[in-house]
């Protein structure tokens, strides 16, 4: 579950550091306040934590089933979708913590970033561990892992999560001290890899049916190419981590016109919403196939 | 003293007084008109879907007798597809189990047995996958006498591996690959099935 301390698989900051603002508002606070639970007393934010991050599990959850009957068939044929977008997903949620904490002022759920960066890190480790042993490419495991060039990004990132995973904690970060950050900094090297990863995957961006996202009949393969919804989210995850945008935003809110900024933003995180939405789909999709250990060709 | 306005504008770090936060709007202001356009974009193309499906669909040929409820449509090549996908990491199972029990079933009962039980695990398996698979009502017999086929061997293979001895776990070898022979047969005749041009009606 997510832990208090926001230490981090945590997102790095840039040389241009605009520190949010303090947690005034009533939301902050109202997360601040106890309540009993059984015989002791809990924060309202430690529940909301678990509610919002309890979701991360979902993709490995999904593979359950599979792994308890050691089904090599639900693992061929589904895991790589199931657990490689599960991965995604918990990527894009790290990612996103940061800008939604700077447009909301809400400092609360910080402590979700560090958590979907681990549920990342382990969604990961099981997509290649289960690629390395169930894939049909040839070159034994490491083939099966690196063998071809969109393999071979995926195997990157999965070494880079490594170290992240291995500092995401406070005695590392009070140890690496102004190296940790620069350390953290290695997941944007993971977000750029995906992009080269779901490039390769899908004929960069061309292709749809048998040779990318969506079955042939598909009526809706723009929404389901993979390249597309990773770059509609990175827009505004992206955007917001320009420091002139900063910059820019940080200004309007010193002057109380936050209204601006939303309204600006609007449409970016809109067009976020819209490619995480087909994201979950998929997971959704694969992620029953996976469940009810009957994998989808599509 | 008078307390600066609150739209003054912030300054950048040599004091000159330019408006820092300019190229910030122009970055965003343009990132964020592409993706009012990219939404909206969606939102149009979002409303011919089904237009869209049914035209693929007919383009890509798909039968009526290949049209199930749990799919709009299914075309031969995503039929075959469905069907390798299963097949084809289920066949390098087996090879693995009987290699396994092919090695040992001259000196090892344990190890022997278990290969065989990893072999009918596997086997209850892809029968599952395959009963999940959404064929057409001219193959779904084809379909089930593979399965029945295969769990007749199962059960075969779950009976040898009971054995208490080495000569009484081989005295099932032939028996077995019977079994196996029918179980391919099954599979050829489901295969051509899948392979073969769909017939109306």
């Amino acid at each position: 579950m997510p832990p208090r301390n926001a230490a981090a698989v945590r997102e790095p900051a840039t040389g241009h550091e605009l520190k949010p603002r303090p947690a005034k508002s009533g939301l902050n606070e109202w997360m601040e306040v106890d309540f009993k639970f059984g015989g002791s007393r809990i924060k309202r934010k430690t529940v909301w934590l678990v509610l919002l991050g309890a979701p991360a599990l979902v993709p490995l959850f999904f593979m359950l089933p599979a792994l308890i009957t050691l089904n090599s068939n639900t693992f061929a044929g589904s895991v790589d979708d199931t657990l490689g977008t599960g991965a995604e997903i918990c990527l894009f949620l790290c990612l996103l913590v940061t800008p939604l904490s700077m447009l909301t002022g809400q400092r609360w759920f910080v402590p979700l970033r560090r958590w979907y960066g681990i549920t990342m890190a382990f969604t990961a480790f099981g997509d290649a561990i289960a690629a390395g042993i169930t894939d049909n490419f040839a070159g034994g495991v490491f083939g099966r892992l690196a063998g071809h060039v969109f393999e071979l990004m995926g195997f990157l990132m999965v070494m880079l999560v490594i170290p992240i995973l291995i500092t995401s904690n406070q005695w590392s970060q009070r140890k690496l001290g102004k190296y940790w950050k620069r350390l953290q900094r290695l997941t944007y090297a993971i977000w750029g890899l995906l992009f080269l990863h779901l490039s390769l995957l899908e004929g960069f961006g061309f292709q749809s049916g048998t040779n990318g996202s969506g079955f042939e009949g598909d009526g809706d393969p723009i929404f389901h190419q993979r390249l597309y919804q990773y770059s509609a989210c990175s827009v505004f995850l992206l955007a917001l981590r320009l420091p002139p945008v900063k910059r820019w935003i940080v200004a309007r809110q010193k002057e109380g016109r936050n209204w601006l900024v939303w309204v600006t933003v609007l449409p970016i995180f809109a067009l976020f919403v819209l490619g995480f939405a087909f994201i979950i789909n998929e997971e959704i999709f694969k992620g029953v196939d996976s469940f009810t250990e009957n994998p989808s060709a599509e | 003293m008078s307390t600066p306005s609150p739209r003054t504008p912030v300054l950048n770090r040599d004091g000159a007084g330019q408006d820092d936060t300019r190229a910030g709007k122009l970055i965003v202001m343009l990132v964020s008109s592409v993706s009012a356009v990219l939404v909206i974009a969606a939102l149009i193309y979002a409303t011919g879907t089904h237009a869209r499906s049914a035209a693929s669909a007919a383009a890509l040929g798909c039968e009526p007798g290949l049209t199930s409820e749990a799919h709009d449509c299914i075309t031969q090549p995503m039929l075959a597809s469905e069907y390798m996908a299963i097949m084809t990491p289920a066949s390098q199972q087996q090879n693995v189990d009987v290699a396994a029990y092919t090695s040992s079933e001259g000196s090892h009962l344990a190890t022997a047995e278990a290969a065989l039980s990893a072999e009918v695990m596997s086997a209850h398996s892809f029968d599952a996958s395959l009963a999940g698979i959404q064929f057409p009502a001219a193959m779904t017999p084809l379909a089930q006498a593979v399965i029945q086929a295969n769990q007749a061997r199962a059960g075969l293979l779950a009976e040898q591996a009971r054995s208490t001895s080495l000569t009484q776990l081989r005295s099932f070898d032939h028996r077995v690959q019977v079994a196996s022979a029918t179980v391919q047969k099954e599979m050829s005749l489901l295969l051509t099935a899948i392979d073969k041009p769909v017939q109306e009606g």
